[in-house]
């Protein structure tokens, strides 16, 4: 043996010794203590614990608030929908559960599996994992019956959205659809496979849509099979909402707008109520409830008319000839005097280029009543010079152009009033003369949304006051800036108006019943072209897309009830020819068959 | 290698290892019943008491090869096996595996090796090593060597982050220290400042710890997190009562409420099906198991064996005080497994070596020539 096995002293440190041995009693006499004071003492209250502990508790589903138009007709209700939860403690054999779900239902096993993995650190212990939102009536009563053998599997029911009006409003209501992972991992208080809204009011007001939801308590057995339960606390309904909207006008014109693209609408001047708010062509929000295929949605995505697309606040176009009553407001402000006139001869030259009015051989001498309701192009040429940019862009956007409503929707757009340094940074190019006589006509690079429209006509027909658009009925009218125009001024472009009704190109308009006003536009999409000479094509002829875009923004009084309606036919063509009878037939829904 | 004659198996310390036997029988007919549908993905898990039978025959196979080595070249081993832990725990940051988002582990192909396993096998030997050069209580100058050793590796493994693996190398460590006892000046020193530091560590701590000892003092405040552990842990082997439920009977385990019941929380079944008479007469076995490891630390011949013995005895006893006091609800919820109960293959293999250690001491007490 070597010498480091050599014994080295002696015995075992005396303290060291006592130490363990204290160790060991204290071990015991701790614990033991412990054990005692919980299952002899206490061990008649944990007993009475545990068997509470076969008591869980589950939420219950709230319905969402329901929608209303201004009348009491439903526009979003809910409805039972049946959904597969998972209880992952109870299931005995997760891949053979999963796999059977998958052969009911035809979801690829590798998709439930990733819900379930995504959806297992968001439930509670004993909670129901959504692994399938949305049960045919087929499959269900299936299911239903297998479910005994499948512990873990059961049906939950929950309210489910439905818009009763299909494509009617899509685009004001927007729609609900499955949280998605941002939103679940944002608020805690949903749960995989709640709904939620996903645009229009839906989202804006989700907050007082959604309902709190309730708490059940369920007495379960050891394979968590239910055998009798409680409500603990009742859910909360989510709140109703009703809407400024009158569904029967809503109807009215988008039967008027048939196959067309555009939007239309109609407001109450007084308040910014909006009555109609119409986007053309629509979709059928119920698709989105149900949960798109790819096919479906790649179809809706991709569709050459766009009907994803809310045409009243995000589509910025053109105003045409429209922006000739902003235009004139601000001449007449600036000093122009109404009663001057101008020799309009179809056409005026500046520089090397020539401008053209619409009417070919010219209005002759026109004052400024005159060139509005005739909507004389060269008249608001010498205008638009004499004013320039630098007075029309302010004006214009005092009028509310360039910036957004403020309406409760989301997405709105805010329209374009271009401005010399605008031009720059979007062209590099400086803003010549000639940018100024286009503006003046409401073309160029004027943007604006049937929107903006309807909120400066219905201030023209206020008295001044831009209100915000507002679309629920319980909302009070809210004035957001004044016209920057005095009285006089208002009158002459309002008189002028009706004056337009009477005899200019808004003369579809007309009827004996009331007052009527109105403006016509006609926005040109791409530059004139022209045919061979000097004549350009008619409508007919041009390519869809290159179709001009029609306007009529309007405005009747009859018996103190005020309204405002603005039409924009994307690549209609001519405003007085093809918005005219659609604005003239939603007067009649307004104030009835019109004696013309 | 030195030879094994009759006299040596005549002093085998067969009560520690008939206590051993009967504290591993007690594990695998309580994982028995533990072992219905693990709670997380759903699947059965009948096999994990079939395992840890296999991990407990590996693990005699590693005792009786212990046995054959005479301790004493163990200290020759020390400061290799040290290089070896520390290097090992540095390959961890570099090359270890994530699991839990801790990075802990070192995959060898074969099976994750977790080499703070291995630090504290080192951290045991290096300890009896050290501390065996001499016999008075210690001083300054011997107290803070020690320590520096021990806080390489410790500091290395709170690092990766593992504190609670961390903290149990410093604890073992620390019951060496005291075995071996400290002068009275040293001592009078630590018992003030020691608890002066304590509540600095705070501001060491991750969030998740911080929130598990504030639960620890509140348990409402997480209801359905950690709370819900210590909670339904308590209601289990509270409702056990006096006789308790009977064995595969206790419906809290069988209903599955009860959380990592096959590790950590494996005594709270226990505790449930075999009620107060049950509790008392497995903390008796752990009681006397831990006793007769003193036994051998009080009649070893050397220091070295001593110190060894007492090593492997504050190995056991931290794992049993923490994870009772945790599962009783005297402790914050940390990760530690009970030996011999809690299901788990390095673990039983490690414990059952370091008995054969402690058998190989009380076997060669008498081999030493007389001085």
């Amino acid at each position: 043996m070597s010498s480091q096995f050599e014994p080295e002293g002696q015995a075992p440190p005396a303290t060291g010794l006592l130490l363990l041995q204290v160790c060991i009693w204290g071990l015991f006499c701790v614990f033991a203590l412990r054990f005692w004071y919980l299952q002899v003492y206490k061990g008649e209250h944990f007993a009475a614990k545990a068997r509470d502990n076969q008591l869980r508790q589950e939420a219950s589903f709230a319905p969402r608030g329901l929608v209303r138009d201004r009348t009491g007709e439903l526009v979003a209700v809910n409805e039972p929908a049946y959904a597969l939860g998972l209880v992952r403690e109870d299931v005995r054999d997760l891949d053979a559960t999963l796999a059977k779900i998958a052969e009911w239902t035809g979801t690829p096993q590798a998709e439930l599996r990733e819900r379930f993995e995504k959806g297992r650190r968001r439930v509670k212990p004993f909670e129901h994992l959504i692994l399938v939102p949305d049960l045919s009536f087929d499959l269900l009563a299936h299911i239903e019956a297998n479910t005994l053998f499948w512990p873990g599997l059961e049906i939950v029911v929950r309210p489910k959205r439905r818009y009763p009006q299909d494509e009617l409003l899509s685009h004001v209501l927007g729609y609900v659809a499955e949280a998605n992972e941002e939103e679940l991992e944002k608020d805690s208080g949903l749960a995989l496979g709640d709904n939620v809204g996903k645009g229009g009011l839906e989202l804006v007001l989700e907050g007082r849509l959604r309902g709190a939801k309730g708490l059940t308590q369920v007495e379960v057995d050891a394979t968590g099979r239910r055998l009798n339960q409680m409500v603990l606390r009742e859910p909360g309904a989510g709140e109703d909402i009703s809407l400024s909207i009158d569904l029967g006008l809503q109807r009215r014109c988008t039967e008027q707008m048939g196959g067309h693209s555009g939007a239309v609408v109609v407001m109450d001047p007084d308040t910014g109520r909006i009555l109609a708010f119409v986007s053309m062509p629509s979709f059928d929000a119920n698709l989105f409830v149900a949960g798109l295929s790819t096919e479906q949605w790649v179809a809706l995505r991709d569709h050459p008319r766009h009907p994803l697309q809310n045409r009243v606040i995000q589509s910025m176009f053109p105003p045409g000839s429209v922006f000739k009553l902003v235009v004139g407001a601000a001449g007449l402000e600036a000093g122009i005097n109404p009663r001057e006139t101008v020799y309009c001869s179809g056409q005026v030259q500046l520089g090397k280029r020539v401008f053209r009015c619409w009417k070919k051989h010219g209005h002759g001498a026109v004052n400024y009543q005159q060139a509005q309701v005739q909507s004389c192009d060269v008249y608001f040429y010498s205008m638009g010079e004499r004013l320039r940019v630098d007075k029309m862009a302010p004006f214009a956007m005092a009028c509310g152009f360039g910036q957004r409503t403020g309406i409760e929707l989301p997405h709105e757009k805010g329209g374009l009033v271009p401005t010399p340094d605008w031009k720059r940074r979007r062209f590099g190019e400086p803003w010549v003369g000639g940018d100024n006589l286009n503006m003046s006509i409401g073309q160029g690079f004027n943007l604006v949304t049937p929107l903006q429209v309807a909120r400066f006509v219905s201030a023209l027909v206020n008295g001044g006051t831009l209100y915000k658009p507002l679309l629920l009925a319980d909302q009070a009218p809210e004035a957001q800036s004044r016209l920057p125009m005095s009285e006089g001024t208002r009158k002459l472009i309002v008189d002028a108006m009706v004056e337009t009704v009477k005899s200019g190109t808004a003369r579809r308009l007309q009827r004996r019943d009331a007052v009527m006003g109105g403006k016509t536009g006609t926005a040109q999409v791409v530059k004139l072209k022209l045919k061979e000479g000097d004549v350009r094509e008619t409508t007919e002829e041009m390519a869809y897309e290159e179709r001009d875009h029609a306007w009529l923004a309007s405005f009747g009084e009859k018996d103190g009830q005020r309204y405002v309606a603005v039409c924009m036919v994307e690549h209609g063509g001519h405003g007085g020819s093809v918005a005219g009878p659609m604005l003239a037939s939603v007067y009649d829904y307004l104030f009835g068959e019109a004696t013309r | 290698m030195s030879p094994i004659d009759r006299r040596m198996l005549y002093h085998i310390n067969w009560p520690l290892l008939g206590l051993a036997a009967l504290l591993f029988a007690v594990g695998v007919v309580n994982l028995y019943s533990a072992s219905g549908f693990r709670v997380e993905t759903g699947q059965t898990m009948s096999s994990f008491y079939q395992k840890q039978l296999i991990w407990g025959a590996m693990g005699l196979v590693g005792m009786v090869a212990f046995l054959f080595l005479d301790y004493r070249h163990l200290k020759t081993l020390a400061w290799p096996l040290f290089v070896l832990a520390v290097l090992l725990l540095l390959c961890v940051p570099l090359f270890g595996k994530t699991i839990y988002g801790a990075k802990r582990w070192l995959d060898l192909g074969f099976f994750n090796l977790q080499p703070s396993e291995i630090a504290k096998i080192s951290i045991l030997l290096i300890g009896a090593k050290l501390l065996a050069r001499g016999s008075r209580p210690m001083g300054w100058g011997e107290l803070i060597l020690v320590l520096l050793v021990g806080l390489v590796p410790a500091g290395l493994i709170i690092i990766q982050p593992d504190l609670g693996s961390g903290l149990s190398v410093l604890l073992l460590l620390g019951g060496m220290i005291l075995y071996r006892g400290l002068r009275k000046g040293v001592l009078r020193v630590l018992l003030v400042v020691g608890p002066l530091l304590l509540p600095l560590s705070w501001f060491f701590l991750h969030d998740y710890q911080k929130r598990r000892i504030m639960t620890f003092l509140d348990p409402s405040t997480d209801p359905l997190g950690s709370g819900y552990h210590i909670n339904q842990s308590q209601i289990a082997i509270g409702s056990g009562q006096i006789w308790g439920k009977g064995y595969l009977a206790g419906t809290q385990s069988q209903l599955r409420f009860l959380p990592e019941k096959h590790t950590d929380f494996a005594i709270a079944v226990f505790g449930e099906e075999w009620g107060f008479i049950g509790a008392i007469i497995l903390l008796s076995l752990f009681s006397m198991f831990l006793y007769q490891i003193f036994v051998t630390a009080s009649v070893a011949k050397d220091r070295f064996g001593s110190y060894l013995a007492a090593g492997v005895f504050f190995y056991f006893f931290w794992q049993i005080l923490i994870n009772m006091g945790m599962v009783l609800g005297l402790m914050p919820v940390v990760g530690i497994p009970l030996p011999f109960i809690s299901y788990g293959g390095s673990a039983m293999v490690v414990n059952l070596c370091l008995i054969g250690v402690v058998i190989n001491v009380s076997m060669r007490r008498f081999v030493f020539k007389r001085s």
